[in-house]
């Protein structure tokens, strides 16, 4: 199924984005403990803890939290020699880390938001254990911004300061392991107004507000780091929201998909009204399979099964590409631990007979004109999973449903939950409220300014300028060209070198900002020539620890002084006397060859070319 | 405009809407707003309209859903005790700090998993923060468990702060004489947040006090994780950490016994002692609770001003926490002298915490031997205070009393590996 091209004006499309960015600061937003990433395998301890419900300030309880209390988990943390007692919850919080405060209130200018004039840090009940404390504490910073779009303005209602939640690293039966390190890092969350009305727009939305928050330099970079949800709904149909898309480039198909599906819905709506469809009572059909020759069906304990009343047909109707709403009724039932379901629309198949089907229909009082889904598989699964198919199904007589969606690689969507309730939140008493005032804050220069600045003042061509401004390592290069560095060797050392490497799978996540800036202080000072700037580089990415100096020998690019230079080209100048006496300057370039092979990139192209010159002017 | 109205506020072209909350601030309005976040905005610079009256009882806890629990013949009777304390604390609006609220009866509702263990007698003895915590409280409290036992209880759990919880637990040490567990316990992280410590505590803290060790305990984490707990004794327990769960730790060996806690939703909790303790039933239930409140603990520091033992003339007791093996500066030993010849008992522990006091190895603490300081062997500092306010009321010989054990705060053995 091809997505087909909607008028979304037309269709009411309404949409908004929640966007979450880690920052890149040098310390967590409640403790000292760096900002840094790790594996699982680096963890030093373990602790496990339970969590339990509580009542918010006004004295509710979220029936979300006591839903999920009642599921007996246990919660195991890693902690690692890079996080401490606070992100263990054994520790309160320390004061609000004063630079995520700086870069969350650039955040709040480039947004042309108004912040608060006191921000109060909350606790956002969350009790999947994703924070150790049982709440993510949150700070609303600042609301009424703006930005701007080719289709328009589109508002920023909320800008949140929180803290990262831990990392999920391995789901039990019986609980969940969380990794601490990223517990605690600074996020900043920007939700915007529901003013979006095409896919185009979302997508354009989203970029704008990327290119902001990487404005600020301070933004944390790479898989994970930035995650963006997607709020959609048709005037026919419902709120959607859709969680966790990867790609930036994945929003306007995320956004045409998810109005092709509603779309779908509300025709399958249409037409089950006029079928006048309903659903029946799930039955147990164990029976009817109990010679059947269908594996997947045999092996199960129990097969259960609901019937559809004039669905035909309309269950393994497509409403996105690949999925059908028989898709929606499978994404249902694995919450209940069931694998999947059948339904007669796909049958028959997977070793199920025609005949069986037949038995089928007949089992659940079906007609030709009905659908009919089943579950094979434990007792009390199978029977809370049809129950969960019937659910669903009686759903899609009303129309499109309100929930929460995971965005799939391919630009589909999954069912994940319903839609939260609004959050539970009350203050955290022990961190103090934190006075706020945008007039104290230096707006950034944006990204899009800085290219034409690399362009105007450094001479740097338009694509290699915007490489540089919006790649990640635009701050070594403005260390760089501080310190006196040329910035045409900075730009393309730091992108078109990089780039080149990582090509040949050198391992250039091993480059740090200070191997750069040694390389750059070699060239400058005549130790390295620029030739060597691409071997020593694959050296340091080979072993990290090196110097430079270790790295250019190793690579065998160890600067060679001038004699040296002399002697090397006076050797080959007078290993090919004959040529150079019979053909003058026209030789150069020729022997230009040789002599730098021969010096192995050890020493700088010009100084090769101005003593080849004189030897060969010398001879001639 | 008052908490729990529903207001508007301008301030300049930014508008908010929300619930008023209690402000800790004059020079802000903290409005809650629909989702959910509190924000501070500028009183001076605001024009705030009340949209509607008392939308929400800010602050108030609901009382009056109380959870009527059904008597259970086959059930123990534990009596619960409240002082205060993070275990049953909420929110304060006014201060924006947690303080205790709670009285036995909200700590069942607080703690649902309690359900089923035991059949409950709530009684609040105190509503106080353990900072606030005095002497004629603990008589307060060693009489409210002497009554409870009396009437019948199984075992008897007192929720305490956990600030100056060793002292009470050696307090109600020596003022009872008990055929039944009396276990504190309390909470390090406060009951108002789903990570709170307080339920494993609580639920540890009743089976503990339907076991049979008839001594009074104190029951708190044993490690960071949500494991076990670890039972000390009341006189030898300390709090040696001021954030993390597993704070309280025996002195000088291992804790009598530990509560093994299997999770959430298991009824079981398996609870073992792991050194000689006193049986149930072994005493009859007495009450000795006179004190002689008239006493100082006073740590000696290098340089300290020797006014301080200006301050310490005429107290019925002192207990000195010295350095090392029991000492202080040499010129301070004739002014403690003087304290002695006039009446004061004066009793040297040792701020090393580990370890066993002795005044005879330099000759600084012989000195302050013939000055008649009483060598108090290996007893905790704090529990020295409270020894000595006990034994001044109720020992003829105060002085010989301090070196012999009278429950278990002072052992004749150093083996701290047991």
């Amino acid at each position: 199924m091809s997505t087909p091209e909607h008028d979304y004006e037309d269709l009411g499309l309404v949409a908004g984005l929640e966007i979450h960015q880690q920052l890149d600061t040098a310390t967590k937003l409640f403790c000292g403990c760096p900002t840094t990433r790790r594996e699982p395998e680096e963890a030093t301890r373990s602790v496990t803890r339970y969590l339990h419900p509580t009542r918010s300030e006004l004295g509710e309880i979220d029936d979300a939290a006591l839903e999920e209390s009642r599921v007996d988990r246990a919660f195991e943390y890693l902690a690692f020699d890079t996080t401490c007692l606070v992100e263990e919850d054994d520790e309160p919080p320390h004061r609000i880390d004063d630079e995520a405060l700086e870069v969350v209130q650039e955040i709040a200018a480039l947004l042309d938001a108004t912040s608060v004039d006191q921000g109060q840090v909350m606790r956002k009940l969350v009790v999947d254990g994703s924070n150790t404390s049982g709440f993510q504490r949150s700070m609303l910073v600042g609301t009424d911004g703006e930005i701007q779009t080719d289709d328009g303005p589109v508002g920023v209602a909320d800008l949140l300061l929180e803290e990262e939640s831990a990392g999920r690293v391995e789901e039990r039966d019986d609980g969940v392991t969380y990794a601490l390190d990223r517990l605690g890092i600074p996020l900043v969350e920007i939700g915007t107004k529901p003013d979006i009305r095409s896919p185009e727009q979302a997508q354009e939305a989203a970029a704008q507000i990327g290119m902001l928050l990487r404005s600020t330099g301070q933004v944390k970079r790479g898989l994970g780091t930035i995650r963006q949800d997607v709020n959609i709904s048709i005037a026919e149909g419902a709120r959607v929201e859709l969680k966790g898309v990867q790609s930036l480039a994945d929003i306007a198909d995320i956004v045409r998909n998810e109005v092709g599906r509603q779309v779908e819905l509300v025709a399958i709506r249409d037409e089950l009204a006029d079928r006048d469809a309903s659903v029946g009572d799930p039955r147990d059909v164990s029976d009817t399979f109990a010679d059947t020759d269908s594996g997947v069906i045999a092996g199960a304990a129990k097969v259960m099964a609901v019937p559809l009343y004039g669905f035909d047909g309309l269950v393994g109707r497509e409403i996105q590409p690949d999925r059908r709403l028989g898709t929606e009724f499978s994404d249902h039932v694995k919450r209940s631990g069931a694998g999947g379901i059948f339904h007669t629309d796909e049958l028959p198949a997977y070793g199920v007979t025609a005949e069986e089907v037949a038995s089928l229909r007949e089992a659940v009082d079906a007609s030709d004109d009905d659908a009919v889904a089943l579950v094979a598989a434990s007792a009390s699964v199978a029977e809370s999973a049809i129950d969960a198919v019937a659910e669903r199904a009686e759903v899609a007589v009303e129309g499109v449903p309100e929930e929460t969606r995971g965005a799939n690689d391919d630009g589909t969507s999954r069912y994940l939950r319903p839609l939260p309730g609004a959050a539970r939140m009350y203050p955290e008493t022990d961190v103090p409220p934190v006075d706020l005032d945008l007039g104290a804050v230096e707006t950034p220069e944006l990204l899009t300014e800085r290219v034409d600045r690399y362009v105007a003042e450094y001479g740097l061509g338009e694509g290699l300028a915007e490489q540089v401004a919006f790649g990640r390592r635009m701050p070594v290069f403005e260390t760089a060209v501080e310190q006196g560095v040329d910035p045409t060797l900075a730009a393309g050392t730091l992108e078109s070198t990089v780039t080149k490497l990582r090509r040949d799978d050198v391992s250039v996540e091993n480059l740090r900002d200070d191997h750069f800036l040694a390389v750059f202080e070699a060239v400058e000072s005549d130790e390295l020539a620029k030739e060597g700037v691409d071997p020593v580089l694959r050296a340091l990415a080979e072993d990290p620890e090196m110097s430079v100096e270790e790295a250019s020998e190793e690579a065998g690019v160890a600067g060679v002084d001038e004699s040296e230079v002399r002697e090397t080209i006076a050797e080959v100048v007078e290993r090919n006397g004959d040529q150079v006496e019979e053909e003058g300057m026209g030789a150069f370039s020729g022997l230009m060859g040789e002599a730098m092979g021969a010096l192995r990139g050890k020493a700088d192209g010009e100084l090769v070319s101005a003593v080849l010159r004189e030897e060969i002017q010398k001879r001639a | 405009m008052n908490p729990g109205d529903r207001v508007h506020v301008e301030r300049g072209d930014t508008e908010y809407e929300g619930i008023l909350m209690p402000s800790t601030s004059d020079t802000e309005v903290v409005v809650k707003l629909d989702g959910g976040y509190n924000v501070g905005i500028a009183r001076e610079h605001s024009d705030v309209e009340v949209l509607e009256t008392d939308v929400f009882a800010v602050g108030e806890s609901e009382t009056n859903d109380a959870s009527t629990v059904e008597f259970d013949d086959d059930l123990p009777t534990v009596a619960l005790i409240s002082t205060g304390g993070t275990i049953a604390s909420t929110v304060d609006y006014r201060t924006g700090a947690v303080t205790a609220q709670f009285d036995a009866e909200d700590v069942l509702r607080a703690v649902p998993d309690l359900a089923g263990r035991a059949n409950y007698r709530g009684r609040v003895v105190a509503n106080i923060l353990s900072e606030n915590m005095t002497p004629d409280v603990w008589q307060d409290l060693a009489r409210a468990v002497y009554e409870e036992v009396e009437a019948g209880a199984d075992g008897v759990v007192v929720m305490h702060g956990t600030d100056t919880m060793q002292y009470t637990a050696s307090a109600l040490s020596f003022m009872l004489d008990t055929p039944v567990p009396v276990v504190f316990t309390g909470s390090q992280r406060s009951a108002d947040r789903p990570s709170s410590d307080n339920v494993m505590n609580a639920v540890c803290a009743v089976e503990a006090a339907k076991a049979d060790c008839a001594e009074v305990m104190v029951c708190m984490h044993a490690t960071e994780s949500d494991d076990r707990c670890a039972l000390h004794r009341g006189t030898r327990v300390r709090k040696n950490h001021t954030s993390r769960r597993d704070a309280f730790e025996t002195v000088g060996a291992e804790p009598l016994g530990t509560a093994d806690y299997a999770g959430v939703d298991s009824e079981e909790v398996t609870v073992s002692f792991r050194r000689p303790h006193v049986e149930r039933d072994e005493h009859e239930v007495a009450l000795h609770d006179d004190l002689e409140t008239d006493v100082e603990l006073l740590k000696f520091v290098p340089g300290m001003d020797p006014q301080f033992l200006d301050v310490l003339e005429g107290k019925a007791g002192v207990v000195l926490e010295g350095t090392g093996l029991g000492h202080v500066h040499t010129d301070f030993i004739d002014r403690i002298g003087d304290l002695v010849d006039d009446g004061t008992t004066v009793v040297m522990t040792s701020q090393c915490v580990e370890g066993r006091v002795c005044d005879r190895v330099y000759d600084t603490g012989r000195d302050l031997l013939d000055a008649g300081v009483v060598e108090g062997e290996d007893l905790l500092p704090e529990t020295a205070l409270v020894k000595l306010m006990w034994a001044l009321a109720n020992e003829d010989d105060p002085e010989t009393a301090m070196g012999r054990p009278l429950a278990g705060e002072l052992t004749e053995r150093s083996v701290p590996w047991t």
